[in-house]
């Protein structure tokens, strides 16, 4: 019972202070809120009409393996205690890394190299990492990207194969949850990148692609940065 | 009574913690487990309770027997019927778990609550409409998708139907509910009963439901998925790898295809047909709230079974296409 008014009410904060965007896609929030609001009727209702003097029916625990139910409980408890505790926060690099930021295919087909070859320099000022990773998929060939600048907002994930002189400028894809985010990023090349900032840093980078400069990096091209400028994380972090 | 008191003044006072108090940093795997953890729940949560709500509509508001009086005697024709039940209830698989449980309560018997428990979550409406969006009819992975979850219900609800006592697949607890609703005093008005029954199976589902997003966001954050996806093009390897990756990552249903769209360029057909069989049945999460209902024994038996005959579907499709 705690549990759920726990899980209710934790909800209802994120609603209200319009964070729930950090753990699902905004086309479910509606459903959300509105099933929670139900329920959480349906609970104050329960409450009611149990201390209006209805018999209690509270089970006794089962009688296997009361240990292990004990210590899911407090597990639960836990997550509960965390879920309401703590401000809610975006995934961060560690699992950027962990879902391997460049090989991910997310949003293959997002933005087609043959449609936009041609398209005016100020199409691009709105092209996220996903618009930029969907077209190196595309193609690697440098003069093709001549005349494309590249300005686009991302948190910094270090390259698993040249940690010091390559990072990616990296966004969460979510499709339905934050559980099914996936990274993706765009490299920079900036020897000793990390003098200047930090890993999950969140920054604004221009510049345009180049040939990779880094010996230890298997990717072909990356963007030679003319600007980094640190910015606040935006109202909502992850891509759609 | 006492406990609840301190429950909501405790909510109270952690909320109060929460806007008071500059947090400390956590370290980010550990930040990152309680993000995907509480995401699990957060996405869930609605399902849960359109489930319950569902249930009790079952147990509580639709005259007694009228869904029974229409289902044909044969009990494999039955089951079919049941399995299609799913068609007109947009619940994945977390919502369904009260719903089955409120059938079985309502008066079917353990193995025909199976077999919607595991096709209703693949042929809900939802879930057809997103799996045409994410792959249209490519490769047959829809078709194959939704006669592949049909089939592996109604196996397994039949093989079920041959055990001798049925109650015994239910945990004890659980069966004694059912056997006290089967006396059911008549005293109590339909909204008391509704309400008892929110309460009852929210406080069984709840836990069950924290302690499978614990566990998937522990997994997500330990396991490295680049393991998995580099097994992606072997016939034999990706669909073992999608089994796994569809246990560990516990999507809902409903957007599963959406999912795993990405991976359709690297993992040959029949594997993605695996993940979208395998999945919505049996995930960490899934397991943790079936362990309110079933005893240890049939889950171990349910996660071979299902493992198996998908495995086998994804086989098929690899050959085949």
């Amino acid at each position: 019972m705690v549990l759920v008014a726990a899980v209710t009410v934790a909800t209802a904060v994120l609603a209200v202070t319009n964070q729930l965007q950090l753990y699902i896609h905004p086309r479910y929030i509606l459903f959300t809120v509105i099933m929670v609001a139900i329920g959480g009727v349906v609970l104050v209702a329960s409450l009611i009409a149990r201390s209006a003097g209805q018999e209690d029916s509270e089970e006794t625990p089962g009688r296997a393996s009361r240990a292990f139910s004990y210590i899911g409980l407090v597990l639960a408890a836990a997550l509960a205690v965390g879920m309401l505790a703590l401000p809610p926060a975006t995934l961060t690099s560690a699992t950027a890394q962990q879902r391997d930021v460049s090989s991910t295919t997310v949003g293959a087909d997002t933005q087609d190299a043959a449609a936009v070859a041609s398209a005016p320099a100020a199409a691009f000022s709105s092209f996220t990492v996903i618009d930029w990773a969907s077209l190196l998929r595309q193609t690697t060939d440098v003069s093709f990207y001549r005349d494309k600048p590249v300005s686009v907002v991302g948190f910094i994930v270090p390259d698993s194969e040249d940690p010091d002189n390559v990072f990616y400028v990296s966004r969460f894809f979510v499709t339905c949850c934050a559980v099914d985010a996936q990274p993706t990023g765009i490299p920079i090349y900036l020897p000793d990148w990390s003098a200047t900032f930090d890993a999950d840093a969140w920054v604004q980078v221009s510049g345009t692609f180049e040939t990779n400069p880094s010996s230890a990096s298997t990717q072909p091209l990356a963007v030679q940065p003319s600007e980094i400028t640190p910015v606040e994380q935006p109202s909502d972090p992850y891509l759609y | 009574m006492v406990w609840l008191v301190v429950g909501v003044l405790g909510i109270a006072a952690l909320l109060v913690l929460r806007f008071a108090v500059e947090p400390a940093a956590l370290p980010n795997r550990l930040q990152d487990l309680l993000t995907l953890s509480i995401s699990v729940i957060v996405e869930s949560l609605p399902f849960v309770i359109l489930g319950i709500l569902l249930s009790i509509v079952v147990q509580v508001w639709l005259p007694e027997g009228l869904l029974m009086r229409y289902l044909p005697r044969n009990p494999v024709a039955r089951r079919f019927c049941i399995s299609l039940f799913g068609i007109a209830l947009p619940v994945c698989e977390c919502g369904n778990v009260p719903l089955a449980r409120g059938l079985i309560v309502g008066g079917f018997t353990v193995p025909e609550s199976m077999t919607f428990l595991l096709a209703a979550p693949i042929i809900n409406p939802i879930t057809i409409i997103t799996t045409h969006q994410a792959f249209g009819f490519d490769d047959g992975i829809l078709v194959a998708r939704i006669i592949g979850g049909l089939a592996i219900a109604n196996i397994i609800g039949w093989l079920y139907s041959r055990h001798a006592r049925p109650y015994e697949l239910l945990t004890p607890k659980f069966a004694a509910e059912c056997a006290r609703a089967e006396g059911d005093d008549h005293h109590h008005s339909r909204w008391g009963k509704s309400l008892d029954i929110f309460v009852r199976e929210s406080s069984a589902i709840m836990p069950a439901l924290f302690i499978g997003a614990l566990a998937a966001g522990a997994i997500q954050v330990l396991v490295p998925r680049e393991v998995l996806v580099s097994l992606g093009s072997n016939p034999l390897w990706s669909v073992l790898a999608m089994m796994v990756l569809a246990f560990v990552i516990a999507v809902c249903s409903n957007v599963d295809a959406f999912f795993i769209l990405p991976f359709a360029s690297t993992f040959l057909p029949g594997s993605i047909v695996t993940f979208l069989v395998f999945g919505p049945i049996i995930d960490i999460k899934m397991l943790a709230m079936l362990r309110t209902t079933f005893t240890t024994r049939v889950l171990i038996q349910l996660t071979v079974m299902v493992g198996l005959l998908s495995a086998l579907l994804g086989l098929v499709v690899n050959v085949v296409a």
